[in-house]
């Protein structure tokens, strides 16, 4: 058997580089697919519940599917197909059914925090994740258990 | 040059010869690897990104036969050691066939649990795809980084065994048959022969085993779906 040279750790070489930059691709387009960049949305708190609007600018007449986590656990899932002018006058959709208002009750008194996400079907369905609008919406209850807004 | 100096030579090339061997076996294994693992989870079932890092492994291979100097003859595609390779196979392939039927009989209490499927008629050259990469070109690496014998043969079934995971009955099958058809090879390199007694022993096991101790022969990401 002939010895080896310095030709073959060149191919190892090409060849791990190649297979380095098959997985970062397969990666980033996982990531794309996955968690796509195209859903904005903002949630704020009401005396009853949690209101705002989500878009998805890949598809702006589609409507949105949304969840509502309040401290991590799942309260509620929702449409975001309701009447918001402001957010067509601002810009952010092509029209205005893009709203939601989701309740909040039976909780305890105290400081809580909720979260909105966009639900994102993908791999023909067999895939669901969730992203985050907005920012989290810290809140809290007081004794008579309306809604307060925490957020400065 | 001094003796002394030319010493000093050989041991240096011997040892990058050793390094590069060790190298090389990574190398297919990762390739390995990164099918079962990455393109399956990533890609689905997408036939043709699987096809990147199967034909990767594959080009190194070839690549490396050829710049050793390695024949098909000295890999192991030849016909005149058959019968001395089979005479080798033939009793350890019965015993794990008797093996394979009396667990079937004893967990099933019938034989038959699977049914045939046409991919079985792949079997043959999928095993002879298998040998050849575990045998012509890992089993040749191995004795050229550890020596013939134990801790090449060792190395080999090692790493058939990982290729197998999570799946871990078939882990453990895999590990007992690369220790059986690595010393095998050793003795008698015949990938025909090897390939026969591997896909006689995958089909015995996949109408036999149930499907739900072997998960479908399944392995890497897709054992979890």
């Amino acid at each position: 058997m002939k010895k080896p040279s310095t030709s073959l750790v060149h191919f190892l070489i090409g060849k791990s580089v190649l297979e380095t930059l098959l997985v970062g691709a397969l990666a980033v387009v996982t990531y794309i697919t996955i968690f796509p960049p195209y859903f904005h949305g903002w949630g704020e708190i009401t005396e009853t519940g949690v209101s705002g609007w989500a878009v998805n600018n890949a598809e702006p007449w589609a409507r949105v599917d949304i969840q509502l986590f309040v401290d991590g656990h799942f309260v509620a899932q929702s449409v975001a197909n309701q009447s918001r002018p402001d957010v067509l006058a601002a810009g952010w959709s092509r029209d205005e059914w893009h709203g939601y208002v989701i309740p909040i009750s039976a909780l305890a008194e105290g400081a809580h925090e909720a979260r909105v996400y966009a639900l994102h079907h993908s791999g023909d369905g067999a895939r669901k994740t969730l992203q985050l609008l907005g920012s989290p919406i810290p809140f809290s209850i007081d004794s008579n258990g309306k809604l307060l807004n925490a957020r400065r | 040059m001094t003796a002394q100096h030319t010493d000093l030579l050989k041991a240096d090339t011997d040892d990058f010869s050793r390094g590069l061997a060790i190298w090389e076996i990574a190398s297919v294994v990762t390739s390995a690897l990164i099918a079962e693992w990455v393109v399956l989870s990533f890609a689905g079932r997408s036939k043709l990104i699987t096809a990147i890092p199967i034909g990767l492994a594959l080009a190194l291979m070839l690549y490396s036969h050829r710049h050793r100097g390695e024949s098909w003859r000295d890999v192991g595609f030849r016909t005149d050691n058959f019968f001395a390779a089979g005479r080798l196979l033939l009793l350890p392939t019965a015993v794990a066939f008797l093996v394979i039927i009396a667990t079937a009989w004893f967990t099933n209490h019938t034989l038959l649990t699977g049914s045939f499927r046409s991919r079985f008629l792949w079997l043959p050259l999928w095993a002879l795809f298998q040998q050849y990469a575990l045998n012509g070109f890992i089993n040749r690496r191995a004795q050229l980084a550890l020596g013939k014998g134990t801790r090449s043969v060792v190395l080999v079934a090692i790493v058939f065994a990982l290729l197998h995971l999570p799946n871990p009955l078939l882990a453990v099958v895999t590990l007992i048959g690369g220790l059986v058809w690595g010393a095998a090879y050793q003795r008698q390199p015949n990938l025909f022969a090897l390939s026969l007694s591997h896909a006689a022993i995958s089909l015995t096991m996949a109408l036999t085993i149930s499907p739900g101790w072997l998960n479908s022969l399944r392995v890497g990401f897709k054992y979890f779906g």
